[in-house]
This record gives structure tokens, sequence and C-alpha cells, in this order.
């Protein structure tokens, strides 16, 4: 399917299910998957629900997922690539230890995420995967070793996680195809559409699980489905059902699957033309039959059409005919069972046997993770527990000593003619994060940085594992006792880590030093800049008004009360 | 073209094709940021048939200049 025609049917799927109950998504990355959305939302809503996909920010796995904890389902793109910027080559250039120090630090990151979502029903994360940098498949590097550190990390029980095998989607649509490196340098997205697609399809049976839209049971004929030959003429003797035979041999293997389904929760019926004491005497005294009476729930084996057997198990189940897989080897019997009930999932048994095996496993991939009823009450439980667990924790706390584990480290620059052409930069391309987007020239700024009247703040932020380098500017205008902030802006990269609160805290304590009494600020609304509509207000200030999108903002400094972000460390370069 | 180029960029930026003017840019379409510019991207690529550089992304910030590329690389 084309992308704009995913959309176009996307638009109407939207208006038929606008009045059920709405399903929410977010979407975690260290890289940019924004094309995801209208993918996951095809294959939600063509089942009927209403859903609705966010994006969490770029790269701020741990910082976001404290705030999606009323969501139905959180899926994590944690790419390996991306753990520090150019990890893919940087990893055989570090030391043994900072490569620990990484990977330490990314384990600490994942046990906090997972924390945080410990209440969202579904967390869907990708495991690790070197695979689209890995160039010496036949040597494994650093980089192959982080990822089976950090995989091996994942297979920690979390009740409430998937992990996906990632690579099997790379599989499915091959490297070259999965991979556009177009956008990688400039703006970390590395996944192409066909990639997305496949990769939305291979979740869907988790995710439909989890809405009810999983299939719970799984309805068999039994002459050539569940063995060779047919039971009423061939007999007891000749039908053929273990890998002793090579005709028997596709049977023991399917046999097998749905004895696994079996206990596993999954209701296992039968459907199927015969005499019933026949398929008993199999059932009972066949030793090579691995599917026992126990196993099956319900048996409709009788002379009656096969829609109408359907329709009774449903009834006495009370299950939705929607949640039934039927397999059966006749055309005609398959061909009836689509006509008059569309809605139950059909697999016809393929006439080269070989191939059976395959076309079952594939087909009962449907049955994902209602296949754990047995761990239910299990589970449960451990919800009981963890709720406990979190009560006792809070949540703000832990965030907060996650920032101060990363060693922050910010430096501000003021009055600095050094920075001045970075600022210009900052000016022209920060749409986001900026209050007023006013852009201004290098000269200007030059101006301003040199002018007795204006007083301008730059900073530059590292932590424990780099450099961010200057990403976050103020300009300020000086009249008397009063400063008026004119430009107040960061760069999109560093949010998330409450670098905006500490910078205006120590321009207002810097402020207050020179003798400022009043500082006014103002917030313009763009297309672009919703996000900081209330930063303002955040910080502490009094809106004065606010007039199709503008706001006035004033403060009176002895009056404002510090919160002192203890976890950045500050340091100020003067140069005036 | 032009009309072909304005519905596919309806359909990415969910707004009516009649809203948007032969000369629209980036900074005047609500919806048009940097993540749905890669989106455009892909449904531009695929309904013409055709592939543009990391350079034509970058710049290809409006409606003229995405019908102009779009005819070169289709002459």
């Amino acid at each position: 399917m084309k992308y704009t025609e995913l959309l176009k049917l996307n638009t109407e799927l939207k208006d038929k299910v606008q009045n059920n109950p709405v399903y929410d998504i977010t979407v975690l990355s260290n890289s940019i998957v924004n094309q995801i959305r209208p993918y996951l939302e095809f294959i939600l809503r063509k089942e009927g629900i209403n859903v609705n996909v966010h994006l969490g920010n770029y790269d701020n796995i741990v910082q976001d997922a404290a705030l999606v904890q009323n969501q139905h389902l959180v899926i994590i793109f944690w790419d390996l690539c991306n753990l520090i910027d150019g990890f893919q080559y940087k990893s055989d250039l570090f030391s043994e230890e900072s490569l620990t120090e990484i990977i330490e630090k990314t384990k600490e990151e994942i046990d906090l995420v997972f924390e945080l979502l410990e209440k969202v029903p579904k967390v869907i994360m990708n495991r690790f995967s070197s695979i689209p940098f890995n160039n010496s498949l036949a040597k494994s590097n650093a980089f192959d070793l982080a990822k089976e550190q950090l995989n091996s990390y994942l297979n920690k029980k979390r009740d409430n996680v998937y992990y996906v095998d990632i690579d099997k989607v790379f599989s499915i649509v091959s490297i070259s195809k999965a991979l556009d490196f177009r956008n990688y340098y400039s703006s970390k997205a590395l996944y192409t559409i066909e990639f997305y697609e496949a990769y939305t399809r291979f979740i869907a049976p988790v995710i439909y699980s989890v809405n009810g839209k999983g299939k719970k049971a799984l309805i068999l004929d039994c002459d050539n489905t569940l063995w060779d030959g047919i039971i009423g003429e061939d007999g007891m003797l000749n039908i053929k059902m273990s890998s002793k035979d090579s005709k028997g041999a596709p049977y023991e293997e399917v046999q097998s699957i749905v004895k696994v389904l079996a206990e596993n929760g999954i209701i296992i019926c039968l459907n199927s033309k015969n005499n019933i004491d026949d398929v008993n005497e199999v059932l009972e005294k066949h030793s090579d039959m691995i599917l026992k009476d126990e196993h099956i729930v319900l048996k409709m084996v009788n002379w009656k059409d096969k829609v109408s057997n359907l329709k009774e198990i449903a009834a006495k189940l009370n299950i939705g005919l929607d949640s039934f897989v039927f397999v059966d080897d006749s055309d005609f019997e398959i061909e009836l069972v689509k006509k008059y009930l569309p809605q139950v999932q059909v697999v016809k048994v393929p006439e080269n046997r070989y191939m059976y095996p395959e076309v079952f496993r594939n087909a009962t991939n449907s049955f994902f993770s209602t296949s754990s009823t047995r761990e239910d009450s299990r589970r449960i439980e451990s919800y009981k527990l963890n709720l406990k667990r979190s009560e006792a924790r809070t949540k703000h706390s832990s965030i907060e000593n996650y920032l101060a584990s990363l060693e922050l480290n910010m430096k501000i620059h003021c009055d600095d003619q050094k920075c001045a052409e970075r600022m210009a930069q900052l000016s022209q391309k920060t749409n986001q994060f900026n209050l007023t987007t006013k852009r201004y020239t290098v000269s200007e700024i030059v101006n301003f940085i040199t002018s007795k009247k204006w007083k301008t703040y730059v900073f530059e932020i590292s932590d424990k594992f780099g450099d961010f380098g200057i990403t976050g500017m103020a300009l300020v205008e000086i009249n008397d006792d009063v400063a008026s902030i004119d430009t107040f802006l960061m760069s999109c990269r560093v949010i998330g880590r409450n670098l905006e609160f500490a910078f205006i805290e120590n321009i207002i304590s810097d402020l207050q030093k020179t003798g400022i009494k009043n500082v006014i600020a103002n917030y313009y609304y763009t297309l672009k800049n919703a996000q900081v509509m209330t930063f303002y207000d955040e910080v502490g200030f009094i809106c004065l008004s606010s007039i199709s999108g503008q706001k006035k903002y004033a403060i009176k400094l002895d009056s404002f009360s510090f919160k002192n972000y203890s976890y950045i460390k500050i340091n100020h370069e003067r140069k005036n | 073209m032009k009309e072909k180029i304005k519905k596919i960029m309806s359909l990415v930026f969910e707004i009516p094709s009649e809203s948007i003017e032969d000369n629209a840019t980036i900074d005047v379409i609500e919806n048009w940021d940097s993540l749905n510019h890669m989106n455009l991207i892909v449904a531009l690529e695929e309904d013409f048939n055709v592939r543009f550089t990391d350079e034509d992304i970058l710049h290809l910030l409006s409606l003229p200049k995405i019908e102009e590329r779009i005819q070169m690389l289709t002459k």
C-alpha cells in the first residue's frame, strides 16, 4: 500500500471509530521514529480501536517515561547507535572502562524507565540490534558485545513488557530496504516506511491481545488436519501422526504446537464430520497421539454443517466468533465458513503437507499472549505488589535522582563575544523552545553584547558522558531597575533536564545583584512554540495580560522564590 | 502537478487542499514541521516515483521549490 493511500484510509477509519473509547499509545525513542504513527493508527483503527498516537520528545526516553503513566500502551525504540551520539563507530575506540560505564548507565536507565512504566498495561520494547551498522559480520566488535550485554540484561522478567526481536523485522524487510541514511546524520531518523509497515504488522498481535481483539479459540477438523488419513475409512492402524513416518511427521509437529497452546490457556475444540466413537477411540488409544482428550474443551463431532457447529461453540463458550481460528483441509468447508462467518480466521491445510507446520505456526501467532492465561492470577498478584512498591516511592524524586546521576554541568557565559556567532545561529534556527522567536544577525548580537543597556546570557551544557555545547540563550534589556527579557530560547536537544529553570533562576539572581527590582517577559505564540506557552507561569512570573497569543509577564524580584536545582552544577564565565 | 502536490500535502498535514496557497512554505502551514517534512518527502517520492537527495530534503521547504524539483527529476 502506498503511503498516501494509507493516510487516506486512516482519515476514513478515523471517522468510523471516533465514538469508541480512546486508546492512548505513546512512542518513546532516542531517534526520530515519527513515521510509525500512521502505521500504528491503521492497524488499530481497522480493528475498530479509536487510537491516539503520541510521540515522545527526541532522546528523552527516561524523562518522558515519567509523564506517560496514563497511557494504555508505550512503545520504546531504544537504538543502540544513539546510546551516545555515534556509538556505532565510537564503541570500538572507547577503552573498556568507558564502554562499561556507558552500558551500566544504560542498564540503570532501563531499570528506571521500567519502574516508571510499571502501571502501564503494556510496554513494547525492541531488543537492541547491531545489524544496521555491522559490516564485519564474521567478527564481533565492541558494538556487538554492547548489544549482547544489554539484551541479556533485558531478560530480567518484567510482567508488562514485551520485547520485540527487531532483527526478525530486519530479516523480513531486508536491511537495505529497512534503513535510509539520508535523514540519519541530519535528523537521527533511521528507518524507512517499509520498515514501519513490517514492524507494526509484527507487533499487531501483541496490541490486539491487550485490546481484547486477540484470538482465544482454536477449532480443528480431525481427518487430514490432526492426522494423515481418514479414521472412518483407513482405521486406527493406518492413520499417521508420528515422525517415525514421513507422512505423519508434519502432524506430530502440528499436534505439539496445539498441545502447547492448550497448556497456555487457548481453548481447543474439534469440529469434524465423523462418528464420535471413532474420534474418541483415537484420542484415548492411539499411542502416537500427542493431543489428548484432556486438552480439548469441546468436541463437535457429528454430521452437521461446520458453520452451525462453530456458532454452537461460540454460544456454549460465550466467546465471540471473531476470536476463533478454524483449521480444515477441505476447500469446501473453508469456503463455507469464509462465506457465512467472515469474522472467523480460517487456515487451510496446504496440499503440500511439508508446508503445514509453517503455515500453522504463522496462523497461530495471532494467539499471542492470551497464551499466558495460566499466569494471569500470578500476574495480578505481582501487579498488586508493584502498586505497593511504587506508592512508597515518589516518582518526582526518582527522576531527580536520575538527573543528578547525569552530573549535569552548566557553564553560563555573560556578555561573551566569542559566542556571538552561535547565538545568532540559535536565534535563527530555534522554533520550538523559543518564547519570542525574534531572529538576529551576528552583528545585531554583537551590538547587544557590547551595549551597556543589554545583558546577554548563553549556557553550555555537558554531562558525564559528553558535551552538548552552547544550547541556550537569553537577551535582556535593562532600563534603570527594570529588566525585560527580549529573547529566551533553548535547543530541543537538551529538553527534559530542567536546564531552562536553572538557567532563568541564575539570570534572575544575576540581575538582582546588579540592582534590578522588576523583570518583564513576553511569550509570543507561533505555529511551532506552543510547548512553552506556560513556561513563565511555571517559573513563577505573574501573567499580566494574554491577548491573541501574546502574553505579558512580570515579577518583583524581592518576592521571587528560588527553587534551586542543586543537581545542576553551575559555573559562570564573565567577559565584559 | 501543483494540484497533485497539494493533495499529498493535505493528506500529510491533515488540512483541506483548498487551504494551501500556491506559494505555501513551511512557515505558514501549522503542521509542516521538521518531522512531518519527512513524511511529506516519502509521500512525494512514492506518488511521483522520484528520489530526493539529502540536500533536496533540507531545501524543499515550499510548494514552488517542490514543484520545480519534481519537474526536473521527471523530465
